[in-house]
């Protein structure tokens, strides 16, 4: 359980680093709603997710990465248009999940 | 409530910052795509994809009906905070790749084009420069929670 927990932090936490990207004033509310998600999870109820999945996932990003820069590689646009489409896409499975659940 | 705000400490700091090479969580070792980055548009390109590998592994959280529905919501708003800043780390660095490419394009051209486009890839790459250094200032804004709830 405490693995979960700490999977779940993480990726709060990582979802956290883009909101400097924000307005400031939205941005200053990231406080409340960290504290708000550490009492989501201070209740010990049971979140599934798979702390493997993501480990594998930035694993293969990783290796990715690491193979570009070793050889020197300069993104193209189809590259970076795929990364993006990939954000997108996730987004979207995101936000039907969060509609479906109501 | 301190060792989930440490564990969350570091995992920002591991989503943000291109020095720590990983994090680990019990037996998993929790890469860090960035950290492998030696190029401005790599690690553009690796902040996208581990982005959207995070946001997969959210959305498998959310479907599950036994996770908070606070925590749901909270995740909720992130999403809708980051998944747009996101898209403009992604406009950002395809302005860069194609002024690079109109660079290396104008490099037989003469010099006033080739003026005109060292000077674009000067102005996209310092936008996407500040674009990436952006998602790292948390780190200070959250080590500053931690102490203040240590407090």
């Amino acid at each position: 359980m405490s693995n979960l927990i700490l999977q779940v932090q993480l990726l709060l936490a990582a979802l956290s680093a883009f909101l400097p990207f924000v307005p400031e004033a939205q941005r200053t509310r990231a406080a409340a709603f960290l504290d708000l998600a550490a009492q989501a999870l201070a209740a010990g109820s049971a979140v599934a997710s798979n702390i493997d999945d993501l480990a594998k996932k930035l694993a293969a990003v990783r290796a990715d990465v690491e193979a570009m820069a070793a050889n020197g590689h300069a993104m193209t646009e189809a590259e970076m248009d795929a990364a993006l489409a990939r954000v997108r896409s996730a987004s979207m499975a995101f936000r039907a999940a969060l509609a479906e659940a109501g | 409530m301190i060792k989930p705000l440490r564990v969350l400490a570091l995992a920002l700091a591991l989503a943000a910052a291109p020095a720590c090479a990983s994090l680990p969580l019990g037996q998993t070792r929790i890469e860090n795509p960035i950290a492998a980055a030696r190029t401005l548009d790599q690690r553009a390109y690796a902040l996208l994809h581990a982005y959207a590998a995070i946001v997969e592994e959210a959305t498998d959280i959310v479907r599950d009906p036994a996770a908070p529905v606070a925590f749901k919501r909270a995740l909720s708003q992130a999403e809708r905070a980051a998944t747009p800043a996101a898209e403009t780390l992604g406009i950002a660095v395809r302005a860069y790749v194609q002024a690079r490419a109109d660079f290396e394009a104008a490099s037989g051209e003469t010099q006033p084009a080739l003026q005109r486009a060292a000077t674009a890839m000067t102005i996209a790459a310092q936008r996407l420069s500040e674009a990436l250094a952006a998602a790292e200032t948390p780190i200070a804004e959250l080590e500053g929670m931690v102490r203040a709830h240590r407090g």
